[in-house]
């Protein structure tokens, strides 16, 4: 293979490291690695005119996919106040429903702080006297669905491989997150925060990872800042 | 969350009907649906790397194709690619989309053979 050939292949794949986050999230390293790929073998059947379509192909979209990034962070920033930021302790004294084969925690917390797509929630408190912090979870309520993935972009342990996140604002006080895998739903859940924006209600549906079914409502308090 | 509705989808981009009819034989991954689109087609329609895998995003997020968990034995495969496999609601929205070009062209057939006649 010749030089040049090697070349725009690895030029390609340089490029195709521009897209944005979200893109090559879904994506993965497959852009890059297809036009890479493709490169001596269009450069065989089409020659110049082939690379000139491959690179333009590559340079249409990639302002395409940053236009559309950007207008979805726009979409997010313009969206009514924030109610949901900050942190918020379960209420001692509200009923709440723990169906769930885990014990109940003593404190649970929520913190959702923004982001630049819409929220990192993070769940800690302490159960049977201990502390403890679940996984922290990025929410982006844009209606879209997402792969089920951790922070790093990397599949995580115990989640089928397959399952798909997604979330949605119906109202500016209603979060409504969920996750499934072959259209069966894992986690279907609601965060409502209450008209005085003091109390947040948190309701999780779902199957468990042995498959039995759980189900827990919690209301939770602003914690205020002293 | 509430459930997509499948018409809401009508008429399919082009790009996306292709990808979609790919995907009803089996899971396939991106360089296979830009080869299948390009022999179906007879060389007429070639998905480049990166309309192919924009669309294939935007199939994702709309809730129509997903990424597979099944892949082929890693000795027959290239352990990096990704396979994407149809939904339940893209498999409706590909019927639904087939139903109306069908009727589509049944409209065409009869305008045809009505002209024919006089």
């Amino acid at each position: 293979m010749s030089t040049f050939v090697m070349g725009c292949g690895r030029a390609y794949r340089r490029i195709a490291r521009a897209f944005p986050h979200q893109y090559r999230a879904i994506c993965g390293d497959g852009l890059g690695q297809l036009g890479e790929d493709l490169v001596p073998r269009v450069w065989q059947q089409q020659g110049v005119v082939g690379l000139i379509r491959l690179f333009g192909d590559l340079a249409l979209r990639l302002p395409c996919e940053h236009f559309s990034t950007w207008a979805d962070r726009l979409r997010e920033a313009t969206m009514a106040d924030d109610v949901f930021e900050g942190t918020w302790r379960a209420r001692q004294s509200e009923p709440s429903l723990w169906k769930v084969d885990r014990p109940a925690p003593q404190q649970a917390y929520l913190r959702f702080e923004p982001t630049d797509t819409g929220y990192l929630m993070t769940a800690y408190g302490v159960v049977n006297g201990e502390a403890c912090a679940e996984r922290p979870q990025m929410i982006i309520a844009d209606g879209r669905r997402r792969p089920l993935l951790d922070l790093s972009g990397r599949p995580i342990p115990g989640v089928p491989a397959g399952a798909m996140t997604f979330g949605s604002r119906p109202d500016p006080q209603t979060l409504e997150l969920g996750s499934d895998v072959d259209g069966q739903v894992l986690v279907a859940g609601r965060y409502k925060v209450s008209a005085d924006g003091k109390t947040l209600t948190v309701t999780n549906k779902g199957s468990g990872p042995k498959g039995g079914p759980f189900e827990v409502v919690m209301v939770l308090e602003r914690v205020v800042p002293e | 969350m509430p459930k997509p509705n499948p018409d809401a989808f009508l008429p399919l981009k082009s790009n996306w009907f292709h990808i979609l009819v790919c995907l009803v034989e089996g899971d396939q991954h991106g360089y296979g649906i830009m080869q299948d689109v390009l022999e179906r087609s007879g060389g007429k329609v070639r998905l480049w790397p990166a309309t192919l895998y924009g669309s294939l995003k935007r199939l994702i997020e709309k809730g129509l194709i997903a990424e597979s968990g099944e892949r082929p034995a890693p000795e027959l495969d290239d352990a990096r690619r990704r396979y994407y496999k149809l939904t339940p609601l893209g498999r409706q929205v590909l019927d639904l989309e087939s139903q109306r070009l069908k009727d589509l062209v049944r409209v065409l057939d009869a305008r045809r053979r009505q002209e024919a006649r006089s």
